[in-house]
């Protein structure tokens, strides 16, 4: 606390000394005592006797060697010899806490570069510990990448292929095979397109033009019809006039694709779904097992997974509220265990 | 001569002044050391107003070598003063007059 200034008093008190060795060698001739503008002092004998005093506070403990009272530092030092027969010489100076503001300053200094040495350390360290997650996240990565990638070509030439063949001129027994592999193959190209999306969304800038939802919805119904037929599900359609919304074409067929994968998937046996497309609103009802009221709010958590019956990855209601959100629309879920769900939009 | 004249100036000075004057001064003035110097030379050693007073005291009612403040040298060449005859009162009374005449505290500026 006191090391900065105590070599300034030392200076001091052996000014003090000089002086009273003068004033003693000159056999009390001459007894003026000195005087300085920086600091004020004050003379003991040896039984706490004042012999000459310029303090303001008179009050000293002699017994210290630098103690501070109020806004005064007392320094006291005792001379090699009682010249006058001083043995104790008292500096008195003003604390202008010049030593707090250093201290403080230190503090900051030495506290701010220890910071960014350990941030340094921490940073190499924690590069280096990480090194090998890195290396696995990034093969995982690549793999996914590039088995998504992979999966485009033989997905399109299943689906592609399965387009082909007219199903009025195959027995009913192969008809049922073939409609099975197009269930399948739109399946897995759902998947192959949620995974694409979420690993190239953020890569992929979106086009805006004014999408025809009624069009829209009645493509993607149309597509899933063979999946809902295998499930004996019935689409209810209350689309009557032309609805538009400036949006990405191809992401808002993935937000419609995926709500109504999801009313196909948890749908019972012999189900609706009920689409009501108006102004400004959009609703996509099941008539399926529903979800307690407690866990809507994480249904569009990523890898989010209510019901481990059917398959999927949790991905597809991430996906549709990630959409939503670039186009500014209200997603709002209504759902009641073993009554079903439903989907409403708003923008 | 000298010596004769010395001599008599102290008996003629024995009927003058206050105890100290007529038991310490008129004998220093002749046999020395300077009172003052000497004065000092307690202040330097012994520092407070009650430590000088009871090293004067223990010195004149027993002088020796040890308690002597003068120099070894001095004391070979002139020995150590004689026991002062006072009385405890009269020899306390000449150390209190001593040291009003020449202490410090009080007359520092």
């Amino acid at each position: 606390m006191f090391s900065q200034i105590r070599p300034k008093l030392t200076e001091y008190a052996k000014d003090v000394i000089y002086r009273l060795k003068e004033m003693h060698q000159s056999l009390g001739e001459d007894l003026h005592y000195p005087r300085y503008s920086g600091f004020k002092s004050a003379i003991y004998d040896a039984d706490h006797v004042k012999i000459f005093s310029l303090l303001e506070n008179n009050s000293v403990k002699l017994d210290k060697v630098i103690y501070k009272t109020g806004k005064k530092i007392h320094f006291i030092k005792e001379p090699d010899a009682y010249y006058l027969g001083t043995k104790y010489v008292v500096i008195e100076v003003e604390d202008n806490e010049e030593w707090l503001k250093n201290t403080i300053k230190n503090i900051f200094i030495f506290g701010f570069l220890f910071l960014i040495f350990m941030g340094f350390i921490g940073y190499f360290l924690t590069k280096l510990f990480l090194k090998p997650m890195k290396e696995s996240f990034m093969l995982l990565d690549n793999f996914i990448k590039d088995t998504t990638h992979e999966l485009n070509t033989p997905i399109s030439a299943i689906l592609a292929n399965i387009e082909t063949i007219d199903k009025h001129k195959i027995d009913e027994k192969l008809q049922k095979k073939i409609n099975r592999i197009d269930i399948a193959a739109r399946t897995i190209s759902n998947i192959y397109q949620d995974l694409t999306y979420l690993i190239l969304h953020k890569k992929i800038s979106s086009i805006i033009e004014n999408v025809n939802l009624k069009e829209l919805l009645l493509q993607r119904v149309s597509y899933f019809k063979i999946l809902a037929q295998s499930k004996k599900i019935d689409f209810v359609l209350n689309i009557n006039e032309d609805i538009f919304i400036e949006a990405d074409k191809k992401k808002m067929a993935k937000l419609i694709d995926n709500i109504l994968s999801n009313a196909i998937k948890y749908n019972r046996v012999g189900g609706k779904i009920y689409i009501t497309l108006k102004d400004r609103y959009l609703s996509i009802k099941d008539t399926g097992i529903g979800i307690p009221k407690e866990k809507i709010k994480d249904m569009f958590k990523r890898y989010k997974r209510f019901n481990q019956s059917e398959g999927g990855f949790g991905i597809g209601l991430n996906i549709v509220y990630m959409i939503a959100k670039e186009f500014s629309i209200d997603i709002e879920i209504k759902s009641k265990e073993k009554e079903g769900t439903e989907v409403i939009l708003r923008w | 001569m000298v010596k004769i004249v010395g001599i008599l100036l102290l008996l003629v000075s024995l009927g003058f002044g206050n105890i100290y004057e007529k038991n310490c001064v008129n004998c220093h003035k002749i046999f020395g050391p300077d009172l003052k110097k000497l004065f000092f030379a307690y202040l330097l050693k012994y520092s407070s107003e009650k430590r000088v007073k009871k090293a004067l005291y223990e010195y004149l009612k027993n002088p020796n070598p040890k308690k002597s403040i003068m120099p070894k040298e001095y004391l070979k060449l002139k020995g150590v003063k004689k026991r002062s005859k006072l009385s405890d009162k009269e020899l306390k009374k000449a150390i209190n007059i001593y040291w009003e005449k020449y202490r410090v505290i009080g007359r520092i500026k």
